[in-house]
Formats: structure tokens, C-alpha cells, sequence
């Protein structure tokens, strides 16, 4: 569902990545990863077309929906309202939304839990409620590609629990291909099946979330010895990445 | 007032050096501002830069040869009228020393290349179109217009500059004349009887009215009626049912609009139910050696006109005589009958009420 | 939660009501309107003569009333509404693009592109076509410079676009200036200093088609454009991710924003505040969603610019100019919004 080739970027002289390439097949869910300041939300700009990458190629085999970092808006938009914006692609430039397209939303808010939320204001949401409905409205589109930037690093540990659990559940039962940034590797162990590591303008690394989540090439990639970890509780084992703060 | 009286202070130097070298005596006058003015002989090369200062000037001192500068509106307002018929000559006269347009602030440098004795300049606008000529060290005077008192003292200051004290006496004393007898007769008309007059100082792109502090309330008064926007100040806008609620009599049309004519109001739909419209009574404002309607060197012409405009079974002043005396007497030349007509608005006058009173073939 | 899910169900049986009370405001605003006037006219006149439009009937009314009433007052009733409803529906729309409830007509530059068009227009001829035609060009054109002025990487901050309109407008300002220095003084200087001061006290028919045309057109086309301002007012980036053509759906409704301002100002000059406040007031009322905010701020606006230029046209026996109260008004209003959106920040309304 995700084609990328060769795609590098910079801005002026300054490189942020380059040859990344990498394909994601539809129900998958890939996570790049990286400090802050690796060029992450950069590259999913370039994947999505919001950034003109300066050479390669990425394609998109379905319907984009995207996610975009800051989920906070300048008007006081009720839930339902924000929701059925997904609809934008499907109503035309003199039109507005019908029947059928707020039939889409409610079922992408009751798909999400949120059919509660539908008349409240998106700016009374926790971080949690709002990462939902921006991406019930990314799933109002009838997108078939999630994009989504950071979409967990805000957030307290339920909503964190709450929103990759979420994803899981659209790749899996929706056959979404999911792409996501995250720079808590924890997250991309949780969910994802790949994992891309942008190490540095040079060096981005792809394979299975397994192979890539290794413990000395997470060091490498943080500049911090990691220890990954697993807790029994119950009949259910818990993996985890442990950072060894100086 | 610190540039003032070091300016005076300068003069006064000045004065003191070179009286003994010429002739005449210093001529010492105070000025609208209160200032006091030192020439050390009469002025032989004055400017004026107030645009109605010009005609006046010509008027005291009956010709041209001693105006070296004026606004170039001074010169719009001459040319193709009756001052241009006797004074060709002020057409050559330069007037790049300010404007264009309403623009009063001096170019001192092309002033300063006319060698002036004096330059009239307006004393109530602002001083930054003042300082640049006392910084230029040149003698200013400074006018102010508004009311009959100030226009007398314009007359003064240019018949004293020029040495024609007498004549400028005398058109002072003309003006009392006929103002006494005007008064003496509209005393005697029962205020019922004063028809309410509106003066539009502009109506083609808006509809502006002379108010209660205006020149043009004081001679409304003075030829026996009654300002019908004396509520107003001096110049407002006013809608068109304000006018419809005063319902004038009479309405006088400002001189500036060059291409507004009674017949303007005559075909407004707006207007058609006002007293003035149904019986015929709007007037253009006539214009001579300058427009009538402002304070000018002509005002007791306005005046005996608005009279007549305004009563004419009571005033029978003969008018096209008048003007010709008089014009005799400021500019040395009289005025034939087309010169009448054509100062007195006929070809837009014409069809207005009782305006065949006016005319000079009647005789 | 299940008190927002009533809230909510309220919010929604309210707003029919809402605009029922909106349209009887405006309706009787106008009325009031009709009957009020420095030129007396009993009640019951006015309404003889607005009936016998109608029905024939014969006059108890006089003339010169009927002629106040149908000549004067409905024509400047028309066009102060008109006037209202299209700055309230370009700055409804113009916060909706640029996200930001603080942005009206004037600030985007429009305002004094038009004055200039305007001025330069009664310089060159008599023609109230060439008028609305340069007042439109150069309102559209000192839109464009202050859009590229303030757009830097894509973005266009709320304060590069205060500062860029700062600077446009005084830029048109200064040539406004220009017209006015070679203008004619007999004719085309009064003519172009009255016009830009800006009156409905001239109101005619034919003035009233003139705005109405573009004002009408205008806001049809960003009443259309509705869902896509809503779309536009989440920002560049997640409009473009969700399949909008951001920069052609901009463009389409900042032509039909210029088209209505400039149309106001050819018609009756410059009048400020009422594109600015006039929708902010309305969202209170109506939430932000377009579909709703801009049938209710024309609505408002309609109201408050008729309410306004009764004051101007009867307080006193001259004219108040129309710029000062809505400026008066306005002025204030716009520095208690300015205070509460520092103290509290765009997002939490």
C-alpha cells in the first residue's frame, strides 16, 4: 500500500535523509524512529506530499489519511463537525456534506468508541479523546493509509494504551497500512510490524520491528544504553525497552 | 511666538539700516496673527499665496505690475473671466511658488527667485506653511477669512503696502454703505416674510450646506432672509431629507462646482416638492473678479444681487450700473452688458424666477 | 457526557429560533428604519405608502412623504443592509481562511486597495462601473501583496499578516494620496475626498444595484464554499491532507471577499469594524461552523449597519459620517477581543 523509493530531502545544503526506501502492505503497521530533531516528521511530510522531496519517489496505493501532529484548532468546532471534514475529498467546492457523509462520520466515531462525543467541543477533549477523533476522521475519509505523526508522545499512560491499541485494531480489522513516527521505541515494539530507524542523514535502516528493535541499535540511535525487558503478570508477558538514564 | 517676534526682531534691524537709504518711509502694520510687519518702503513685488488674495490684490491696487507670484487656483479663478478681459497680463504672472490642488505649504525657492517685498500667506491653517518663509527671511503677512471684519482688514494691509490707503478706504467705506443701505431696508421685513435660503457649497458628489457660522449666513441675513441651516456650524453634509425637512425657498449653488447649474436641481426627483424647486428659485452664484459667494473684494455686489434674489418687489437697485461704477473704479474698467450677463450666470440663471430684473438690456 | 449529548440536542432545537428571531430583528430594524427620519412622516403614512406598493389604495399620504419614503429612505435602507450583510459575510468568511477571529476587510488590505481604485476611477472618468471595477482590481491586487508578503514557508502568522496589511495600506494610502494631489480642486478633489469619507446620504436605486449585484454574488458563492472554509479554517496542512485544493479553494473565496468589499466601498466608502466584530459577535451566538455563522453574521450585520446609519442620519441635522460610529463602536470591541484572546489564547473560545 506503501511505496517508497530512494526518497532523500533537504533543506538547502543541509541534508536531512536520504535513500530511504521501504514497502508497507496493506493491515501492516510500520514505525519510524529516531531522536528528536532526526528528521522524522520531515520524511512522513515527504511520504505524504505535504514536503517535495528532492529525489525518489513514494506512492500511495489508496486513500491517505493523515494525522498531523498538533491536534488543536482555532475555532471551537464541535466533534461531529471536525469529523465529517474528512468527507472534504468526497464534497465538492460548492457543496457540503450530505446525509451519507455524516453517516460515514458517526460510523467512524462509534467505530473509535466516540459516538458520545459527537456534540462536544473538540477543544474540551484530553489528548486521547482528540488524537481518536482526528484519526475517526481520517477513517471518515475512507482512507486505506494512516499516516499519523507522534500520535502516542503526548500522552498519559491509558491514552497511550488507548490510541496504539486503537491502531492495532484498524490494521487489523480495517486492513489499514499504517505508517506512524514515534520516538519511544516501547511504542513501536507494542504494534508495529516494521520499523524504520533514521540513525542518521546517511544511515536509515529498515526491517522487521524484531530485527531493527535491537538493544545496541537502539543505543546507537538514542545515544543511551537500552535494556529490553519482560514482566509476567498473570498468564500474559509484557515486553518492555528500559533506558539507563545516567 | 519665539520665530515671531525674532523675526520682528530681524526686521526691525533691517528697517533700521536701510531707512535712510530710500525715500519712502517704513511702512508698519499688524498683521491677522497680530504680528507686526515692517516693510521699509512701499512693496514693489508682492506674492500672494491665499488663493481669493490675488484679485483683491489686483483689485487695491488696480493692476498686475506690482503681484509677481500667486496660487495657481488664483489663476484658475481668472482665467476665462472678467479679470482676464482686463488684465491679460496675470496669466504671465508665475505661479509655481505653491499647490497644486489645495496645497499651500511654499516652494521658497522658486519664491525667493521673484524677489518679493511680501508674501500674503494663510495665518489659520498651520505654521509649518508659515515657518518656511520667515526661515527664508522673507516679510510675511498673514490673513485670515471667515467674516466681513477680516476681508475690511485685507484691504487695509494692501492698500497700506501699496500706498493706496485712499482706495482702500474707499472700498471699505463702500462696503459700509451698502451694507447700511441694505440693513435700513430689510429691518423693516417682518421675519415671516425672510424666505429660508440654503447655500449648497458642494451637491454634485455630496450635498454640503453653509451653517449658522458661515460667511454665507451673515449676507443671507444681511439681503433679508433666513439661513434654513443656521443649526449647523459652518460647512456640513446633510442628507437629501434634511433639505426636503427644511424645505427652502431659495437656493443659492456654490461658484466652485464649475459644471453644477439650477438645472441640476431642477431634474432631482428628490427635490421636486421644494418650495424653492415648484417656484423657480435657485440661483448659481455669480462670479466676477472673483466667486461671489466667499468674502471678496465684490461682496456688496453679492449682497445687492442676494437682495434682489431674495425681494424683489422690495429692492430695485440698479446692478449692471453698479457693477460697472464700481468695476471702474477697482480695476479701471467698466463692464458692458454681455460682460453682465455672463458674470451674472444668465445662461444658467436665465429661467429662474424674476432673473429678467437682473438684466442689463432692460433699460 | 450525557449532559454535552443534551446540551447538544438544545444547541440544535435553539437555532431554528435563532434565526427566526435574527429575521424579525432585521425586518423590523428596517421598518424602524423607514419610519425614522429628520423629514417627519406619521407611522401610519409610511405604512400606506410601503402597502399601496401593493395594493391600489387611495393616498391619505402627501406627496413629498411618499416620495422621503420611496426615493430616500428605501433605497438607503437597501443599501445600508446590503452594505452590512456582505462585510459581515467577507470578514466571516476572511477569519474562517486565515484562522483567525481577529481578521477583517481592512486588515487584509482590501479596504484601501479599493480606495484607491476608487479614487483613480473618479480621476479618470464619471463612470460608477469603472468605479466598482478599479475598486475591485486594486482591493484584489493589495490582497495579493499582502497575502505574499505575509506567507513565508507556507505559514502566514496572524502578526506578519497585521504587519503586511500595516504596510500595503499605507502603501495604497500614499497613493490615495497621490489621486487626491493631482486631482482637479473644482470637481474631481471634493469628489474623491466625499467618496472615500464614505455615505448612504446618497443613496439611489441605482446605487443600490450596484452594491447589491456583487454583494449577493459574492456571498452566494462563499455561503457554497461553506464546508470548504470550515475545512480551509483547520489549517493549510490538514486541509491539504484531506484532499482539499488549498491554494484554488483560497483564491476562490478571497475573489468573492474582495468582490464584496469592494463593491461596499464603491458604494458607499470606507466603513471599518463591521467586518471584524459584527462576525466574532455571531460565532458567539452560532459556534464556528460556517453553514450557520454566515447566514447569521449577514443577518447581524444587515441589522447593526441600518441601526447605525439611523444615527447618523437623525441624530443630528447634518450627517454623522458611518465610518466614525462603526469605528466608535468597533474600536473598543476589537481591544476587549484583542485582551481576551491574549489572555487566553486563539483555541479555547
Amino acid at each position: 500500500m506503501i511505496d517508497v523509493q530512494d526518497l532523500g530531502f533537504r533543506y538547502g545544503e543541509n541534508r536531512v535523509f536520504r535513500d530511504v526506501s521501504f514497502s508497507l502492505a496493506a493491515g501492516k503497521i510500520a514505525a519510524i524512529l529516531g531522536p528528536n530533531g532526526r528528521g522524522k516528521t520531515t520524511l512522513l511530510k515527504s511520504v505524504v506530499g505535504l514536503l517535495k522531496p528532492d529525489t525518489g519517489t513514494a506512492s500511495l496505493g489508496g486513500r491517505l489519511g493523515y494525522v498531523a501532529q498538533r491536534a488543536e484548532i482555532a475555532f471551537a468546532y464541535k466533534v461531529i463537525d471536525i469529523v465529517v471534514m474528512g468527507r472534504a475529498a468526497h464534497v465538492g467546492m460548492f457543496r457540503a456534506p450530505g446525509p451519507k457523509d455524516y453517516q460515514h462520520a458517526r460510523n467512524a466515531l462509534s467505530l473509535l468508541g466516540l459516538s458520545g462525543f459527537a456534540e462536544q467541543h473538540f477543544n474540551r477533549l484530553s489528548g486521547g479523546e482528540r488524537q481518536l477523533v482526528m484519526i475517526a476522521r481520517a477513517l471518515a475519509s475512507e482512507c486505506q493509509v494512516l499516516i499519523l505523526d507522534e500520535p502516542a508522545s503526548a500522552l498519559d499512560f491509558r491514552n497511550q494504551d488507548l490510541v496504539l491499541s486503537t491502531l492495532r485494531r484498524l490494521a487489523e480489522d480495517l486492513g489499514l497500512a499504517i505508517l506512524m513516527t514515534t520516538h519511544f521505541p516501547q511504542h513501536a515494539a507494542h504494534i508495529a510490524d516494521y520499523a524504520l530507524l533514521l540513525q542518521s542523514a546517511d544511515d536509515a535502516q529498515w526491517g522487521s520491528s524484531e530485527e531493527m528493535l535491537s538493544e545496541e541499535k537502539l543505543e546507537l540511535l538514542f545515544g543511551l544504553p537500552v535494556e529490553k525487558v519482560q514482566v509476567q503478570r498473570g498468564d500474559k508477558t509484557h515486553s518492555g525497552i528500559l533506558p539507563l538514564f545516567s | 511666538m519665539k520665530t515671531i517676534s525674532l523675526a520682528k526682531l530681524l526686521l526691525l534691524a533691517i528697517t533700521g539700516t536701510v531707512v535712510s537709504g530710500t525715500n519712502a518711509d517704513p511702512i508698519t502694520f499688524t498683521d491677522q496673527r497680530d504680528r507686526i510687519v515692517t516693510l521699509d518702503s512701499e512693496a514693489a513685488r508682492v506674492v500672494t499665496i491665499p488663493i481669493p488674495a490675488a484679485s483683491m490684490f489686483m483689485s487695491v491696487d488696480g493692476g498686475t505690475e506690482k503681484l509677481v507670484g500667486m496660487h495657481p487656483l488664483s489663476k484658475t479663478a481668472i482665467k476665462d473671466q472678467i479679470l482676464e478681459t482686463f488684465y491679460p497680463d496675470a496669466m504671465s504672472i508665475p505661479s509655481d511658488i505653491a499647490g497644486p490642488g489645495f496645497n499651500f505649504s511654499p516652494n521658497v525657492e522658486a519664491l525667493l527667485s521673484l524677489e518679493p517685498d511680501l508674501v500674503f500667506q494663510w495665518g489659520h491653517l498651520n505654521d509649518d506653511i508659515i515657518d518656511p518663509l520667515l526661515n527664508a527671511g522673507l516679510n510675511v503677512a498673514l490673513i485670515k477669512i471667515g467674516q466681513e471684519a477680516f476681508t475690511r482688514r485685507w484691504l487695509t494691509m494692501m492698500g497700506a503696502v501699496t500706498g493706496n490707503e485712499e482706495k482702500a478706504a474707499k472700498m471699505i467705506s463702500w462696503r459700509d454703505e451698502v451694507q447700511a443701505e441694505i440693513k435700513a431696508e430689510t429691518d423693516k421685513i417682518p421675519a415671516a416674510e425672510k424666505p429660508r435660503v440654503l447655500y449648497f457649497m458642494n451637491y454634485l458628489s455630496k450635498l454640503r450646506v453653509a451653517g449658522g457660522k458661515s460667511y454665507n449666513n451673515f449676507y443671507i441675513n444681511l439681503a433679508g432672509g433666513q439661513n434654513a441651516a443656521s443649526e449647523l456650524g459652518m460647512f456640513a453634509e446633510v442628507g437629501p431629507e434634511q433639505v426636503i425637512a427644511w424645505d427652502p425657498e431659495v437656493i443659492l449653488l456654490n461658484g466652485f462646482e464649475k459644471k453644477l447649474s439650477p438645472k441640476d436641481v431642477y431634474d432631482n426627483p428628490l427635490f421636486a416638492d421644494l418650495s424653492a424647486v415648484k417656484n423657480r428659485r435657485v440661483y448659481k452664484m455669480p462670479l466676477g473678479g472673483y466667486r461671489w459667494d466667499p468674502p471678496n473684494q465684490e461682496s456688496p455686489l453679492t449682497w445687492l444681487w442676494l437682495s434682489m434674489v431674495l425681494h424683489p418687489e422690495r429692492f430695485d437697485w440698479d446692478l449692471p450700473r453698479r457693477m460697472d461704477e464700481n468695476y471702474k473704479t477697482m480695476y479701471g474698467q467698466g463692464v458692458s452688458a454681455d460682460n453682465v450677463k455672463k458674470i451674472l450666470r444668465f445662461s444658467m440663471n436665465k429661467d429662474a424666477a424674476n432673473y429678467e430684473i437682473f438684466s442689463p438690456d432692460k433699460q | 457526557m450525557q449532559q454535552t449529548l443534551v446540551a447538544g440536542v438544545r444547541e440544535s432545537r435553539w437555532r431554528p429560533a435563532l434565526f427566526i428571531v435574527l429575521v424579525i430583528v432585521l425586518v423590523l430594524s428596517a421598518l424602524l428604519s423607514l419610519a425614522i427620519g429628520r423629514f417627519a412622516v406619521p407611522v401610519s403614512h409610511v405604512a400606506g405608502i410601503l402597502a399601496s406598493a401593493l395594493l391600489p389604495m387611495e393616498p391619505w399620504w402627501t406627496p413629498v412623504e411618499a416620495r422621503v419614503v420611496e426615493l430616500i429612505r428605501i433605497p438607503r435602507v437597501l443599501m445600508a443592509g446590503l452594505a452590512g450583510a456582505g462585510l459581515a459575510v467577507a470578514g466571516s468568511a476572511l477569519q474562517g481562511i486565515f484562522r483567525n477571529p481577529l481578521v477583517g476587510p481592512q486588515i487584509i488590505g482590501v479596504s484601501s486597495g479599493a480606495a484607491f481604485g476608487g479614487a483613480l476611477a473618479i480621476l479618470l472618468s464619471e463612470s460608477r462601473y469603472l468605479l466598482i471595477g478599479l475598486a475591485f482590481a486594486c482591493g484584489m491586487l493589495a490582497m495579493v501583496i499582502v497575502y505574499s508578503i505575509s506567507r513565508q514557508q507556507g505559514r502566514a502568522s496572524i502578526l506578519m499578516l497585521v504587519l503586511a496589511g500595516i504596510v500595503t495600506s499605507a502603501f495604497f494610502s500614499a497613493l490615495v494620496s497621490v489621486t487626491k494631489f493631482v486631482a482637479d480642486p473644482d470637481d474631481k478633489l471634493p469628489a474623491i475626498v466625499f467618496w472615500l469619507m464614505g455615505s448612504f446620504a446618497s443613496a439611489s436605486y441605482e446605487k443600490v444595484w450596484l452594491i447589491a449585484v456583487p454583494v449577493i454574488i459574492g456571498s452566494a458563492v462563499i455561503y457554497l464554499m461553506r464546508f470548504q472554509i470550515n475545512v480551509l479554517s483547520l489549517g493549510d496542512e490538514e486541509a491539504h491532507a484531506l484532499g482539499v485544493k488549498v491554494e484554488r479553494t483560497r483564491w476562490i473565496a478571497l475573489t468573492a471577499i474582495a468582490l464584496i468589499s469592494s463593491a461596499v466601498v464603491a458604494a458607499a466608502g470606507v466603513i471599518g469594524w463591521v467586518g471584524l466584530v459584527i462576525p466574532h459577535f455571531a460565532r458567539m451566538l452560532t459556534g464556528p461552523d460556517h453553514k450557520v455563522l454566515i447566514p447569521a453574521a449577514m443577518l447581524i450585520g444587515a441589522s447593526y449597519l441600518i441601526h447605525v446609519d439611523n444615527v447618523a442620519r437623525t441624530a443630528i441635522a447634518a450627517e454623522i459620517p458611518v465610518g466614525i460610529i462603526t469605528a466608535l463602536i468597533g474600536a473598543p470591541i476589537f481591544g476587549l477581543l484583542l485582551r481576551r484572546t491574549a489572555n487566553k489564547g486563539w483555541t479555547s473560545e
